[in-house]
Protein backbone atom coordinates (compact mmCIF):
# COMPACT_ATOMS: atom_id res chain seq x y z
CA UNK A 1 0.00 0.00 0.00
CA UNK A 2 3.17 2.61 0.74
CA UNK A 3 4.22 1.43 -2.26
CA UNK A 4 1.28 2.33 -4.36
CA UNK A 5 1.32 6.08 -2.71
CA UNK A 6 4.63 6.64 -2.30
CA UNK A 7 5.77 10.20 -3.78
CA UNK A 8 8.71 8.74 -5.05
CA UNK A 9 6.72 6.35 -7.55
CA UNK A 10 4.59 8.92 -8.98
CA UNK A 11 7.04 11.65 -9.96
CA UNK A 12 7.27 10.06 -13.33
CA UNK A 13 4.08 11.54 -14.24
CA UNK A 14 5.07 15.29 -13.95
CA UNK A 15 8.67 14.57 -15.57
CA UNK A 16 9.43 15.51 -19.04
CA UNK A 17 6.60 14.02 -21.46
CA UNK A 18 5.56 11.01 -19.82
CA UNK A 19 1.90 12.01 -19.62
CA UNK A 20 1.45 13.54 -22.95
CA UNK A 21 3.34 10.58 -24.65
CA UNK A 22 0.71 8.36 -22.84
CA UNK A 23 -2.34 10.30 -23.58
CA UNK A 24 -1.37 10.43 -27.32
CA UNK A 25 -1.61 6.36 -27.42
CA UNK A 26 -4.95 6.66 -25.24
CA UNK A 27 -6.23 9.16 -28.58
CA UNK A 28 -5.09 6.23 -30.99
CA UNK A 29 -7.38 3.66 -28.64
CA UNK A 30 -9.91 6.34 -28.97
CA UNK A 31 -10.10 6.48 -32.77
CA UNK A 32 -9.63 2.76 -33.13
CA UNK A 33 -12.96 2.60 -31.12
CA UNK A 34 -14.55 5.13 -33.00
CA UNK A 35 -13.94 3.51 -36.51
CA UNK A 36 -14.62 0.00 -35.44
CA UNK A 37 -17.88 1.46 -33.77
CA UNK A 38 -18.77 3.24 -36.91
CA UNK A 39 -18.25 -0.60 -38.91
CA UNK A 40 -19.75 -3.01 -36.05
CA UNK A 41 -23.22 -0.54 -36.11
CA UNK A 42 -23.30 -1.10 -40.06
CA UNK A 43 -23.06 -4.48 -40.31
CA UNK A 44 -24.69 -5.12 -36.94
CA UNK A 45 -27.58 -3.72 -38.26
CA UNK A 46 -27.30 -5.88 -42.16
CA UNK A 47 -27.03 -9.18 -39.99
CA UNK A 48 -29.50 -8.37 -37.43
CA UNK A 49 -32.23 -7.97 -40.59
CA UNK A 50 -30.92 -10.73 -42.25
CA UNK A 51 -31.23 -12.86 -39.44
CA UNK A 52 -35.29 -11.92 -38.69
CA UNK A 53 -35.47 -12.29 -42.82
CA UNK A 54 -38.05 -14.61 -43.22
CA UNK A 55 -36.47 -16.12 -46.67
CA UNK A 56 -34.24 -19.15 -44.38
CA UNK A 57 -31.93 -18.89 -47.43
CA UNK A 58 -30.64 -15.21 -46.03
CA UNK A 59 -31.68 -16.00 -42.29
CA UNK A 60 -29.82 -19.53 -41.38
CA UNK A 61 -26.57 -18.20 -42.87
CA UNK A 62 -26.95 -15.05 -40.54
CA UNK A 63 -27.57 -16.88 -37.45
CA UNK A 64 -24.74 -18.99 -38.39
CA UNK A 65 -22.39 -16.08 -39.27
CA UNK A 66 -23.46 -14.71 -36.26
CA UNK A 67 -22.94 -17.45 -33.62
CA UNK A 68 -19.73 -18.59 -34.50
CA UNK A 69 -18.06 -14.92 -34.26
CA UNK A 70 -19.90 -14.26 -31.14
CA UNK A 71 -18.73 -17.36 -29.18
CA UNK A 72 -15.09 -17.23 -30.18
CA UNK A 73 -12.93 -14.71 -28.34
CA UNK A 74 -11.62 -11.69 -29.62
CA UNK A 75 -7.94 -12.12 -29.42
CA UNK A 76 -8.49 -15.45 -30.84
CA UNK A 77 -9.85 -13.56 -33.87
CA UNK A 78 -7.03 -10.81 -33.90
CA UNK A 79 -4.38 -13.24 -33.48
CA UNK A 80 -5.54 -15.76 -36.27
CA UNK A 81 -6.53 -12.65 -38.71
CA UNK A 82 -3.12 -11.20 -37.84
CA UNK A 83 -1.81 -14.05 -39.11
CA UNK A 84 -4.15 -15.61 -41.91
CA UNK A 85 -4.32 -12.05 -43.88
CA UNK A 86 -2.73 -12.66 -47.03
CA UNK A 87 0.27 -10.19 -47.72
CA UNK A 88 -1.61 -8.53 -50.77
CA UNK A 89 -4.59 -7.44 -48.60
CA UNK A 90 -1.90 -6.13 -46.40
CA UNK A 91 -0.20 -4.32 -49.19
CA UNK A 92 -3.42 -3.06 -50.52
CA UNK A 93 -4.56 -1.80 -47.57
CA UNK A 94 -0.96 0.21 -46.99
CA UNK A 95 -1.18 1.58 -50.65
CA UNK A 96 -4.77 2.77 -50.20
CA UNK A 97 -4.97 4.34 -46.74
CA UNK A 98 -5.43 8.08 -46.53
CA UNK A 99 -2.08 9.79 -46.05
CA UNK A 100 -4.06 12.45 -43.23
CA UNK A 101 -4.56 9.18 -41.27
CA UNK A 102 -2.50 8.91 -38.16
CA UNK A 103 0.62 6.55 -37.83
CA UNK A 104 -0.91 3.67 -36.13
CA UNK A 105 -3.83 3.32 -38.69
CA UNK A 106 -0.77 2.83 -41.34
CA UNK A 107 1.02 -0.12 -40.40
CA UNK A 108 -0.07 -3.06 -42.19
CA UNK A 109 -1.35 -4.97 -39.12
CA UNK A 110 -4.04 -2.35 -38.56
CA UNK A 111 -6.66 -4.30 -41.08
CA UNK A 112 -6.77 -6.98 -39.31
CA UNK A 113 -7.08 -5.47 -35.92
CA UNK A 114 -9.98 -3.59 -37.54
CA UNK A 115 -11.39 -6.08 -39.40
CA UNK A 116 -11.18 -8.36 -35.66
CA UNK A 117 -12.64 -5.87 -33.37
CA UNK A 118 -15.78 -5.46 -36.43
CA UNK A 119 -16.17 -9.02 -36.98
CA UNK A 120 -17.16 -9.35 -33.01
CA UNK A 121 -18.87 -6.48 -32.26
CA UNK A 122 -20.53 -6.44 -35.04
CA UNK A 123 -22.31 -9.89 -34.33
CA UNK A 124 -22.97 -8.91 -31.12
CA UNK A 125 -24.79 -6.00 -31.99
CA UNK A 126 -26.83 -7.68 -34.12
CA UNK A 127 -28.27 -9.66 -31.30
CA UNK A 128 -28.88 -6.99 -29.52
CA UNK A 129 -30.77 -5.36 -32.19
CA UNK A 130 -32.69 -7.96 -33.50
CA UNK A 131 -33.35 -8.30 -29.41
CA UNK A 132 -34.57 -4.77 -29.73
CA UNK A 133 -36.60 -5.45 -32.66
CA UNK A 134 -38.18 -8.87 -32.29
CA UNK A 135 -39.40 -7.42 -28.24
CA UNK A 136 -41.89 -5.12 -30.36
CA UNK A 137 -45.44 -6.33 -30.23
CA UNK A 138 -46.19 -8.01 -33.11
CA UNK A 139 -49.51 -5.85 -33.60
CA UNK A 140 -46.97 -2.90 -34.88
CA UNK A 141 -45.61 -4.68 -37.91
CA UNK A 142 -49.61 -5.81 -38.13
CA UNK A 143 -50.82 -2.18 -38.24
CA UNK A 144 -48.27 -0.90 -40.91
CA UNK A 145 -49.45 -3.85 -42.92
CA UNK A 146 -53.11 -3.17 -42.79
CA UNK A 147 -52.44 0.18 -43.61
CA UNK A 148 -50.50 -0.89 -46.85
CA UNK A 149 -47.00 -0.03 -46.03
CA UNK A 150 -44.47 -2.11 -47.92
CA UNK A 151 -41.98 -4.32 -45.76
CA UNK A 152 -38.62 -1.58 -46.10
CA UNK A 153 -41.20 0.97 -45.36
CA UNK A 154 -43.04 -0.37 -42.27
CA UNK A 155 -39.37 -1.41 -41.29
CA UNK A 156 -37.81 2.06 -41.37
CA UNK A 157 -40.97 4.23 -40.38
CA UNK A 158 -42.34 1.81 -37.55
CA UNK A 159 -40.18 -1.10 -36.51
CA UNK A 160 -36.53 0.53 -36.44
CA UNK A 161 -37.23 3.22 -34.93
CA UNK A 162 -38.82 1.93 -31.81
CA UNK A 163 -37.22 -1.30 -31.72
CA UNK A 164 -33.69 0.12 -31.89
CA UNK A 165 -34.44 2.90 -29.60
CA UNK A 166 -35.06 0.01 -26.54
CA UNK A 167 -31.66 -1.17 -27.36
CA UNK A 168 -29.86 2.05 -26.74
CA UNK A 169 -28.72 1.51 -23.21
CA UNK A 170 -27.34 -2.22 -24.50
CA UNK A 171 -25.76 -0.82 -27.40
CA UNK A 172 -24.11 1.45 -25.21
CA UNK A 173 -22.68 -1.14 -22.73
CA UNK A 174 -21.27 -3.37 -25.79
CA UNK A 175 -19.38 0.50 -26.87
CA UNK A 176 -17.66 0.34 -23.69
CA UNK A 177 -16.83 -3.42 -24.29
CA UNK A 178 -15.35 -2.34 -27.09
CA UNK A 179 -13.49 0.62 -26.01
CA UNK A 180 -11.84 -1.82 -23.51
CA UNK A 181 -10.97 -4.27 -25.83
CA UNK A 182 -9.35 -1.60 -28.47
CA UNK A 183 -6.13 -2.79 -26.12
CA UNK A 184 -5.80 -5.98 -27.50
CA UNK A 185 -4.49 -4.76 -30.67
CA UNK A 186 -1.24 -4.09 -29.39
CA UNK A 187 -0.84 -7.55 -29.07
CA UNK A 188 -0.18 -7.64 -33.00
CA UNK A 189 2.01 -4.74 -32.46
CA UNK A 190 -0.50 -1.44 -33.43
CA UNK A 191 1.06 1.41 -31.25
CA UNK A 192 -1.60 2.56 -28.70
CA UNK A 193 -1.77 3.12 -25.16
CA UNK A 194 -0.48 0.23 -24.07
CA UNK A 195 2.64 0.21 -26.27
CA UNK A 196 3.61 3.88 -25.18
CA UNK A 197 2.43 3.06 -21.72
CA UNK A 198 5.57 -0.38 -21.76
CA UNK A 199 8.24 2.40 -23.45
CA UNK A 200 7.57 4.73 -21.03
CA UNK A 201 8.27 2.51 -17.92
CA UNK A 202 11.05 0.96 -20.00
CA UNK A 203 12.69 3.93 -20.73
CA UNK A 204 12.52 6.60 -18.07
CA UNK A 205 14.75 5.80 -15.69
CA UNK A 206 17.57 6.43 -18.68
CA UNK A 207 19.63 9.14 -18.66
CA UNK A 208 19.46 9.31 -22.58
CA UNK A 209 15.95 8.95 -23.53
CA UNK A 210 13.89 9.52 -20.65
CA UNK A 211 13.02 11.77 -18.32
CA UNK A 212 14.99 10.10 -15.63
CA UNK A 213 12.75 9.40 -12.84
CA UNK A 214 11.97 6.11 -12.93
CA UNK A 215 8.30 5.23 -13.65
CA UNK A 216 7.52 1.75 -11.72
CA UNK A 217 4.53 -0.17 -13.72
CA UNK A 218 2.51 -0.46 -11.46
CA UNK A 219 1.47 3.32 -11.22
CA UNK A 220 1.53 4.11 -15.28
CA UNK A 221 -0.74 0.85 -15.29
CA UNK A 222 -2.59 2.38 -13.25
CA UNK A 223 -2.65 6.03 -14.92
CA UNK A 224 -3.66 3.81 -18.17
CA UNK A 225 -6.52 1.95 -16.63
CA UNK A 226 -8.03 5.04 -14.89
CA UNK A 227 -8.09 6.73 -18.26
CA UNK A 228 -10.25 3.89 -19.79
CA UNK A 229 -12.90 4.42 -16.41
CA UNK A 230 -13.25 7.87 -16.58
CA UNK A 231 -13.85 8.02 -20.44
CA UNK A 232 -16.26 4.69 -20.07
CA UNK A 233 -17.73 6.64 -16.94
CA UNK A 234 -18.75 9.28 -19.25
CA UNK A 235 -19.95 7.21 -21.76
CA UNK A 236 -22.14 5.52 -19.59
CA UNK A 237 -23.36 8.71 -17.97
CA UNK A 238 -24.57 9.97 -21.66
CA UNK A 239 -26.26 6.74 -22.42
CA UNK A 240 -28.14 7.66 -19.34
CA UNK A 241 -29.10 11.11 -20.12
CA UNK A 242 -30.42 9.89 -23.55
CA UNK A 243 -32.54 7.12 -21.53
CA UNK A 244 -34.06 9.98 -19.08
CA UNK A 245 -34.47 12.40 -22.41
CA UNK A 246 -36.32 9.49 -24.59
CA UNK A 247 -38.52 8.34 -21.59
CA UNK A 248 -39.59 12.23 -21.21
CA UNK A 249 -40.38 12.62 -24.71
CA UNK A 250 -42.40 9.56 -25.53
CA UNK A 251 -43.87 8.87 -22.05
CA UNK A 252 -42.90 5.32 -22.41
CA UNK A 253 -40.52 3.59 -20.23
CA UNK A 254 -37.22 2.45 -21.97
CA UNK A 255 -36.28 -0.97 -22.07
CA UNK A 256 -33.51 -1.13 -19.02
CA UNK A 257 -30.97 -3.97 -19.87
CA UNK A 258 -27.70 -3.72 -17.83
CA UNK A 259 -25.17 -6.45 -18.14
CA UNK A 260 -22.34 -7.14 -19.87
CA UNK A 261 -21.18 -8.15 -23.80
CA UNK A 262 -23.48 -10.97 -24.73
CA UNK A 263 -25.45 -11.20 -21.42
CA UNK A 264 -27.39 -8.16 -22.61
CA UNK A 265 -28.51 -9.59 -25.78
CA UNK A 266 -29.22 -13.02 -24.18
CA UNK A 267 -31.01 -11.49 -21.44
CA UNK A 268 -33.17 -9.17 -23.69
CA UNK A 269 -34.11 -12.29 -25.65
CA UNK A 270 -35.59 -14.07 -22.89
CA UNK A 271 -38.01 -11.63 -22.10
CA UNK B 1 -4.02 -32.30 -37.97
CA UNK B 2 -6.47 -32.69 -35.12
CA UNK B 3 -4.76 -36.38 -34.60
CA UNK B 4 -1.23 -35.63 -34.76
CA UNK B 5 -1.16 -32.51 -32.02
CA UNK B 6 -4.59 -33.46 -29.97
CA UNK B 7 -2.51 -33.94 -26.56
CA UNK B 8 -1.54 -30.22 -26.63
CA UNK B 9 -4.83 -29.55 -27.93
CA UNK B 10 -6.49 -30.85 -25.18
CA UNK B 11 -4.03 -29.94 -22.29
CA UNK B 12 -5.04 -26.29 -23.63
CA UNK B 13 -8.65 -27.26 -23.56
CA UNK B 14 -8.59 -28.28 -19.97
CA UNK B 15 -5.90 -25.35 -18.91
CA UNK B 16 -9.02 -22.80 -20.61
CA UNK B 17 -11.59 -24.81 -18.57
CA UNK B 18 -9.23 -25.20 -15.00
CA UNK B 19 -8.88 -20.82 -15.58
CA UNK B 20 -12.88 -20.44 -15.61
CA UNK B 21 -13.33 -22.73 -13.26
CA UNK B 22 -10.98 -20.85 -10.99
CA UNK B 23 -11.49 -17.45 -11.99
CA UNK B 24 -15.60 -18.20 -11.79
CA UNK B 25 -15.09 -19.39 -8.17
CA UNK B 26 -13.29 -15.98 -7.04
CA UNK B 27 -15.89 -13.46 -8.60
CA UNK B 28 -19.04 -15.35 -7.58
CA UNK B 29 -17.74 -15.11 -4.04
CA UNK B 30 -15.98 -11.64 -4.05
CA UNK B 31 -19.35 -10.66 -6.66
CA UNK B 32 -21.97 -11.65 -3.62
CA UNK B 33 -19.43 -9.66 -1.17
CA UNK B 34 -19.45 -6.20 -3.10
CA UNK B 35 -23.28 -6.96 -3.50
CA UNK B 36 -23.75 -7.34 0.08
CA UNK B 37 -21.59 -3.99 0.57
CA UNK B 38 -23.82 -2.01 -1.88
CA UNK B 39 -27.15 -2.93 -0.04
CA UNK B 40 -25.83 -2.17 3.47
CA UNK B 41 -27.48 1.12 5.24
CA UNK B 42 -23.84 2.65 5.81
CA UNK B 43 -23.33 5.55 3.42
CA UNK B 44 -19.32 4.11 3.42
CA UNK B 45 -19.77 0.69 2.90
CA UNK B 46 -22.15 1.16 -0.26
CA UNK B 47 -19.55 4.08 -1.18
CA UNK B 48 -16.74 0.63 -1.49
CA UNK B 49 -19.23 -1.33 -3.37
CA UNK B 50 -19.99 1.47 -6.19
CA UNK B 51 -15.86 2.51 -6.36
CA UNK B 52 -15.20 -1.34 -7.06
CA UNK B 53 -17.69 -2.13 -9.17
CA UNK B 54 -17.09 0.90 -11.60
CA UNK B 55 -13.55 0.53 -10.86
CA UNK B 56 -13.37 -2.80 -12.45
CA UNK B 57 -16.03 -2.54 -14.60
CA UNK B 58 -14.60 0.21 -16.95
CA UNK B 59 -11.00 -0.99 -16.84
CA UNK B 60 -9.80 -3.06 -19.94
CA UNK B 61 -8.49 -6.54 -18.38
CA UNK B 62 -5.56 -6.39 -20.29
CA UNK B 63 -4.55 -3.67 -18.28
CA UNK B 64 -5.50 -5.38 -15.12
CA UNK B 65 -3.31 -8.46 -15.81
CA UNK B 66 -0.23 -6.30 -16.37
CA UNK B 67 -1.01 -4.53 -12.77
CA UNK B 68 -1.53 -7.73 -11.41
CA UNK B 69 1.50 -9.63 -12.65
CA UNK B 70 4.46 -7.31 -14.11
CA UNK B 71 3.01 -4.28 -11.96
CA UNK B 72 3.17 -6.71 -8.57
CA UNK B 73 6.18 -8.51 -9.53
CA UNK B 74 8.33 -4.85 -10.16
CA UNK B 75 6.93 -4.15 -6.97
CA UNK B 76 8.16 -7.06 -5.13
CA UNK B 77 5.33 -9.43 -4.62
CA UNK B 78 6.29 -12.73 -5.74
CA UNK B 79 3.41 -14.04 -7.86
CA UNK B 80 2.75 -16.20 -10.35
CA UNK B 81 0.84 -16.53 -13.79
CA UNK B 82 -2.03 -18.54 -12.53
CA UNK B 83 -2.21 -16.61 -9.59
CA UNK B 84 -2.20 -13.03 -11.53
CA UNK B 85 -4.26 -14.22 -14.23
CA UNK B 86 -7.09 -15.95 -12.15
CA UNK B 87 -7.47 -13.12 -9.65
CA UNK B 88 -7.54 -10.45 -12.38
CA UNK B 89 -10.27 -12.26 -14.54
CA UNK B 90 -12.25 -13.37 -11.12
CA UNK B 91 -12.21 -9.16 -9.72
CA UNK B 92 -13.16 -7.96 -13.26
CA UNK B 93 -16.02 -11.04 -13.57
CA UNK B 94 -16.80 -9.70 -9.54
CA UNK B 95 -17.81 -6.51 -10.93
CA UNK B 96 -20.41 -7.75 -12.97
CA UNK B 97 -21.74 -10.81 -10.52
CA UNK B 98 -21.95 -8.00 -7.51
CA UNK B 99 -24.77 -6.15 -10.40
CA UNK B 100 -26.43 -9.06 -11.45
CA UNK B 101 -26.77 -10.20 -7.46
CA UNK B 102 -28.15 -6.69 -6.65
CA UNK B 103 -30.92 -6.19 -9.30
CA UNK B 104 -31.83 -9.78 -8.72
CA UNK B 105 -32.37 -9.20 -4.82
CA UNK B 106 -33.92 -5.94 -5.78
CA UNK B 107 -36.41 -7.65 -8.29
CA UNK B 108 -38.21 -9.17 -5.94
CA UNK B 109 -40.96 -6.78 -4.14
CA UNK B 110 -40.36 -5.32 -0.79
CA UNK B 111 -44.29 -5.75 -0.81
CA UNK B 112 -43.17 -9.43 -0.13
CA UNK B 113 -40.68 -9.40 2.50
CA UNK B 114 -43.12 -6.75 4.26
CA UNK B 115 -45.97 -9.39 4.03
CA UNK B 116 -43.45 -12.13 4.94
CA UNK B 117 -42.03 -10.40 8.02
CA UNK B 118 -45.68 -9.48 9.29
CA UNK B 119 -46.86 -13.42 9.04
CA UNK B 120 -44.26 -13.79 11.82
CA UNK B 121 -40.96 -14.86 9.61
CA UNK B 122 -37.82 -13.75 11.05
CA UNK B 123 -35.41 -11.58 8.91
CA UNK B 124 -33.59 -14.23 8.14
CA UNK B 125 -35.77 -16.66 7.80
CA UNK B 126 -37.65 -14.59 5.00
CA UNK B 127 -33.90 -14.07 3.24
CA UNK B 128 -33.38 -18.20 3.08
CA UNK B 129 -36.91 -19.21 1.73
CA UNK B 130 -38.97 -15.95 0.34
CA UNK B 131 -36.36 -13.54 -1.05
CA UNK B 132 -33.19 -15.94 -2.08
CA UNK B 133 -35.17 -18.54 -4.17
CA UNK B 134 -36.51 -16.10 -6.66
CA UNK B 135 -33.43 -14.10 -6.53
CA UNK B 136 -31.57 -17.24 -7.65
CA UNK B 137 -33.81 -17.71 -10.70
CA UNK B 138 -33.14 -14.20 -11.85
CA UNK B 139 -29.01 -14.03 -11.22
CA UNK B 140 -28.74 -17.66 -13.08
CA UNK B 141 -29.23 -16.18 -16.68
CA UNK B 142 -26.57 -13.37 -15.71
CA UNK B 143 -24.21 -15.67 -13.94
CA UNK B 144 -24.48 -18.17 -16.99
CA UNK B 145 -23.43 -15.32 -19.45
CA UNK B 146 -20.80 -13.82 -17.28
CA UNK B 147 -19.33 -17.33 -17.36
CA UNK B 148 -20.14 -17.69 -21.54
CA UNK B 149 -18.13 -14.10 -21.24
CA UNK B 150 -15.51 -15.71 -19.14
CA UNK B 151 -14.50 -18.24 -21.28
CA UNK B 152 -13.76 -16.12 -23.89
CA UNK B 153 -12.25 -13.54 -21.66
CA UNK B 154 -9.72 -16.41 -20.65
CA UNK B 155 -7.97 -16.48 -23.85
CA UNK B 156 -6.24 -12.33 -22.94
CA UNK B 157 -4.83 -14.29 -20.04
CA UNK B 158 -2.19 -16.67 -22.17
CA UNK B 159 -1.18 -14.11 -24.75
CA UNK B 160 -0.57 -10.97 -21.97
CA UNK B 161 1.14 -13.38 -19.33
CA UNK B 162 3.23 -16.08 -21.69
CA UNK B 163 2.94 -18.77 -18.90
CA UNK B 164 -0.49 -19.98 -18.60
CA UNK B 165 -0.87 -22.82 -21.99
CA UNK B 166 -4.02 -22.18 -22.67
CA UNK B 167 -6.00 -23.20 -25.79
CA UNK B 168 -4.99 -19.98 -27.81
CA UNK B 169 -1.61 -20.31 -26.48
CA UNK B 170 -1.02 -24.09 -27.52
CA UNK B 171 -2.62 -23.03 -31.08
CA UNK B 172 0.07 -20.66 -31.36
CA UNK B 173 2.80 -23.14 -30.40
CA UNK B 174 0.68 -25.75 -32.70
CA UNK B 175 1.10 -23.12 -35.22
CA UNK B 176 4.82 -22.06 -35.75
CA UNK B 177 6.04 -25.13 -35.93
CA UNK B 178 3.29 -27.01 -38.36
CA UNK B 179 2.43 -23.39 -40.29
CA UNK B 180 -1.00 -25.05 -41.14
CA UNK B 181 -2.31 -21.51 -39.63
CA UNK B 182 -6.38 -21.79 -41.03
CA UNK B 183 -6.00 -25.70 -39.54
CA UNK B 184 -4.83 -25.24 -36.26
CA UNK B 185 -7.18 -22.04 -35.47
CA UNK B 186 -10.21 -24.10 -37.17
CA UNK B 187 -9.73 -26.42 -34.57
CA UNK B 188 -8.95 -24.40 -31.81
CA UNK B 189 -11.99 -22.65 -32.69
CA UNK B 190 -13.97 -25.43 -32.26
CA UNK B 191 -12.81 -25.96 -28.86
CA UNK B 192 -13.69 -22.63 -28.19
CA UNK B 193 -17.35 -23.22 -29.49
CA UNK B 194 -18.14 -26.46 -27.77
CA UNK B 195 -17.59 -24.53 -24.17
CA UNK B 196 -19.37 -21.42 -25.08
CA UNK B 197 -22.16 -23.25 -26.61
CA UNK B 198 -22.26 -25.92 -24.31
CA UNK B 199 -22.65 -23.28 -21.92
CA UNK B 200 -25.27 -21.47 -23.56
CA UNK B 201 -27.24 -25.02 -23.66
CA UNK B 202 -26.90 -25.19 -20.09
CA UNK B 203 -28.14 -21.86 -19.17
CA UNK B 204 -31.07 -22.22 -21.22
CA UNK B 205 -32.16 -26.05 -19.48
CA UNK B 206 -31.31 -24.43 -16.08
CA UNK B 207 -33.83 -21.94 -16.81
CA UNK B 208 -36.81 -23.53 -17.95
CA UNK B 209 -36.37 -25.89 -15.32
CA UNK B 210 -36.69 -22.87 -12.58
CA UNK B 211 -39.18 -21.04 -14.19
CA UNK B 212 -42.00 -19.94 -11.80
CA UNK B 213 -45.02 -22.14 -12.84
CA UNK B 214 -48.65 -20.46 -11.92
Amino acid sequence: MSYLVDPANWEWLGAGNNLRFILTGFLINIEIALLAMLLSLVFGLVLALMRISKRRAVSAPASLWIEVWRNLPLIFIILYLALAIPESWRDAYESSVPAWFPDAFQTPFFLAAVMGLTLYNSAVIAEIMRAGIVSLERGQGEAAAALGLPYWKSMRLIILPQGLRRMVPATVSQLITLNKDTTLVSIIGIQEVMRQARIVTNTSGSPFTGSGVDAPLLQVFLTVGLMFVLVNLLLSRLSTRLEIRERRKTGTEVEKVTGLEDQVAAEAQTR
Amino acid sequence: MLADNFPQFRDGFLVTLGLVAVSFAIAVVVGTLIAALRVQPIRALRWIGTVYVEFFRNIPLLVLLFIAFAGLRRAGVNIGPFAAGTGSLGLYTAAYVAEAIRSGVFAVGQGQIEASLSMGFTYPQTLRKIVLPQAIRTVIPPLGNLTIAMIKNSAIIGVALGLAQDLLKEARIINSNTFQTNEVFFWAAVGYLIMTVSATLTVRRLEQRLVIRR
